[in-house]
C-alpha cells in the first residue's frame, strides 16, 4: 500500500513538472493558484482535520501578509529578501492575537473568527490612505532574490510547486509529531486530554499560530503571484472557500486540501461566464460532499477501494 | 507526621439548586485503598470531578501531599500525580489503542511539544505503550482503531490510561461498569493487582468488589459523608443498609 502511495506521489510530482510543456499558460496558472489556495486550505485544515476547530479567518492571516509584501515592495522598494519573510511575520502576528479564539469552542470558535475576518476586510476597505482602498495595491513585482529572479509566469509555478512540496513534507512531520498527535487527542476528546495532564487551550493556541502563519506563507505566495491585492483577498468568502477545499477533497490529509482547491477553483473558473451561478454551484457541491463524501474526496476513494476489496475477497471461491 | 495523599475538606458543588456535594471531608493517607460507595446520585462522580480538576468546587480545598490543589488547573493536578478513569468511557475512539497510550504517556511528559520529529521516532514511547497495553490484557490489539474494539477492551484501555499518567493517587470511577461477569473480576484482580504505593480511591456499586478490595469505606449519601470506616463496620452499619441497600 506504501508502494502505491510513493509510486502515485512520483507520478503526480512528474506531470506537475512537465504541466507548463504539455498545458500552456492558462492551466500552468490555473495550477499556479491550485498550489497556492490549496496551501491556504491545508492551513485551514491544520485546526479543522486535526484539532477540530473551524476557523473562518484564515483569509485574515493570508491577506495581511500579502497586503504587507505588497506595501514594503512597491511603496517602499523593499527586496524581496526582506519583504516576504515580513510578510509573514505580519501575518503570524496577528495570528497570536486572533488565536486567543481558542478561548472559545464550537459556533462561537466560528462566530468569534468571522468577526475577526470582517475587522480585517473593514480595515483593508476603508483605511484607504495606507491599503489603497477598493483598488487595493498593484504593481507588485516577481520575486527577486539577489541576482536570482523570477521573470515568466512559468518560473514562478516553479517556485510556487517547490515550496508547496516543502510544505507538505513539514505539514507530514508535524502532524505525526506528538503536537500533532496531541491535537487529534483534542478533537478526539478534550476532557480526557485534559485528565491525561495536557494544557488544550495552549495546545490549540500553538496550532492556531502555526496554521496562520502557513497561511501567510500561501499569501507571499498569492501576491506575487496575483501582482495586485485588494479587499477581496481579506473577504469572507475567501475563508470560506479555504474551508471548502478542505473539506471537499478530505480533512486530515495532505492531497485532500489540494484536490479541493483543483475542484473549486476549476468550478469558478468553468462556471465564472454565468458568475452569478458561482456561489450557487459552490453551495450545490457543498451539499453534495456532505451528503455523499463527508471524509472528502479521498476518503471517498478509499471508501470504493475498500468496498472493491471486499469484492474481490468475496468472489473468491 | 507527613501529609496525607488527598485532603478534602469542606468541599461542595452546587449545580443550580442542588448541593451535589455538599460540606465533604475526606482524608486518605497514602497507599491506602480507599472504596466510595452510595446509591445512584449520591455525588459520588461530582466529588472526583471536583477532586481532580474537572469541575470546580463551588467551595472548600482540595490538598494532595499537603499542597492545595483547589485553585490549580486540571492539567497541573495530573502533573502532580492524580490519575483517573471517567464512569462513561473517555477514550479516543479515532485512534489506536498504542496512540491512545501514546497520548497518556506524553500527556505528563516535554515531548508532548515536539513538533519536528515524527513519533514514530520515539522507540521508548511505543515500548511503554505496548507494555501499557499488555498491563491490561490488551497485548496484540495494539494498531486496532479503538472504535472497532469491544466495549469491555475500551473498559480495559480506560484504565490503561490512567495508569500511564504515572499517578501517585489514582481515582477510578466505577472502573467494572457495564462488564460481564468473567471481565469484572479480571479487572478487579487487575486493580487489586496494582502497587501498593498508590494510593486508590475507588468508586464501586458491587459490594463484593468493593469490600474485598478496599482498606477502608466511605459512604456517601445525598451528597454527605454518612459513614466510613472498615469494610466490616459498613456491612454491619444499619444506616447503610437503609441507604444503600433500599429495603433490601
Ligand atoms: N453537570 C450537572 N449539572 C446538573 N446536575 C448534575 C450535573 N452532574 C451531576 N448532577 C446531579 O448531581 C447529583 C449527583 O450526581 P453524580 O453523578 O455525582 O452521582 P453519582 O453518585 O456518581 O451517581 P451514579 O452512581 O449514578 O453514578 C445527581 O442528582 C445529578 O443529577
Ligand atoms: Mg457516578
Amino acid at each position: 500500500m506504501d508502494h502505491a502511495r510513493i509510486v502515485f506521489g512520483l507520478v503526480a510530482l512528474a506531470a506537475a513538472l512537465a504541466l507548463p510543456y504539455y498545458a500552456g499558460p492558462f492551466w500552468t496558472g490555473l495550477a499556479t493558484q491550485m498550489l497556492i489556495f490549496g496551501l491556504l486550505a491545508l492551513s485551514v485544515d491544520l485546526l479543522l482535520g486535526h484539532a477540530g476547530l473551524f476557523s473562518l479567518t484564515h483569509a485574515s492571516f493570508f491577506a495581511v501578509s500579502a497586503y504587507t509584501v505588497a506595501i514594503l515592495q512597491v511603496r517602499y522598494g523593499v527586496s524581496t529578501a526582506l519583504a516576504a519573510p515580513a510578510g509573514i511575520c505580519a501575518g503570524t502576528l496577528l495570528a497570536l492575537v486572533f488565536g486567543l479564539a481558542v478561548r472559545t469552542r464550537g459556533v462561537y470558535f466560528i462566530l468569534i473568527t468571522i468577526a475577526f475576518g470582517f475587522v480585517v476586510w473593514g480595515v483593508a476597505h476603508r483605511w484607504s490612505s495606507f491599503t489603497g482602498g477598493d483598488n487595493g495595491v498593484t504593481n507588485v513585482p516577481f520575486p527577486a532574490l539577489g541576482g536570482l529572479a523570477v521573470t515568466s509566469h512559468t518560473q514562478y509555478y516553479y517556485l510556487v510547486l517547490a515550496a508547496v512540496v516543502a510544505c507538505g513534507l513539514g505539514y507530514r512531520v508535524l502532524i505525526r509529531s506528538p503536537f500533532g498527535l496531541g491535537l487529534r487527542g483534542i478533537k478526539a476528546s478534550e476532557s480526557r486530554m485534559r485528565s491525561l495532564g495536557f494544557r488544550t487551550g495552549l495546545h490549540l493556541y500553538a496550532a492556531f499560530v502555526l496554521s496562520g502563519a502557513l497561511a501567510s506563507f500561501a499569501g507571499v505566495l498569492y501576491v506575487y503571484y496575483n501582482k495586485f491585492v485588494n479587499p477581496v483577498a481579506a473577504s469572507f468568502p475567501i475563508s470560506v472557500e479555504a474551508a471548502l477545499m478542505a473539506i471537499i477533497g478530505g480533512t486530515g490529509t495532505i492531497i485532500g486540501p489540494f484536490i479541493g482547491s483543483g475542484i473549486v477553483l476549476g468550478l469558478r473558473n468553468w462556471v465564472s461566464s454565468f458568475f452569478e451561478l458561482h456561489l450557487a454551484v459552490m453551495g450545490a457541491v457543498f451539499i453534495a460532499a456532505v451528503l455523499w463524501a463527508p471524509d472528502g474526496l479521498v476518503g471517498l476513494a478509499g471508501r470504493l477501494r475498500a468496498r472493491m476489496e471486499r469484492a474481490k475477497e468475496a468472489g473468491r471461491p | 507526621m507527613s501529609a496525607a495523599a488527598l485532603e478534602v475538606s469542606a468541599l461542595a458543588k452546587v449545580f443550580g439548586g442542588l448541593a451535589a456535594v455538599n460540606g465533604v471531608e475526606l482524608t486518605v493517607p497514602a497507599g491506602e485503598r480507599r472504596v466510595l460507595i452510595g446509591p445512584n446520585g449520591a455525588g459520588k462522580t461530582t466529588l472526583f470531578h471536583c477532586i481532580t480538576g474537572t469541575l470546580a468546587p463551588s467551595s472548600g480545598t482540595i490538598a494532595l501531599f499537603g499542597r492545595d490543589v483547589t485553585r490549580l488547573p486540571e492539567h497541573r493536578r495530573t502533573a502532580l500525580g492524580m490519575g483517573r478513569t471517567f464512569q462513561i468511557t473517555n477514550v479516543f475512539p479515532e485512534l489506536t489503542m498504542a496512540e491512545n497510550l501514546a497520548l497518556a504517556i506524553l500527556g505528563t511528559d516535554r515531548r508532548k511539544w515536539v513538533m519536528h520529529r515524527s513519533l514514530a521516532a520515539f522507540a521508548a514511547v511505543r515500548r511503554q505503550a505496548l507494555e501499557g497495553l499488555e498491563r491490561v490484557g490488551l497485548a496484540g490489539r495494539a494498531d486496532e482503531p479503538v472504535k472497532r474494539v469491544s466495549y469491555g477492551e475500551r473498559r480495559q484501555l480506560e484504565l490503561a490510561l490512567a495508569l500511564n499518567t504515572s499517578p501517585k493517587v489514582l481515582f477510578l470511577d466505577e472502573p467494572c461498569a457495564g462488564l460481564s461477569p468473567a471481565e469484572r473480576q479480571r479487572i478487579s484482580r487487575m486493580i487489586a493487582g496494582l502497587p501498593r504505593d498508590i494510593t486508590l480511591l475507588m468508586i464501586e456499586h458491587d459490594m463484593d468488589v468493593a469490600l474485598g478490595l478496599a482498606d477502608r469505606v466511605t459512604v456517601l449519601h445525598q451528597g454527605r459523608v454518612i459513614l466510613e470506616g472498615t469494610p466490616d463496620e459498613v456491612r454491619a452499619n444499619s444506616e447503610v443498609r437503609d441507604v444503600y441497600f433500599g429495603h433490601a
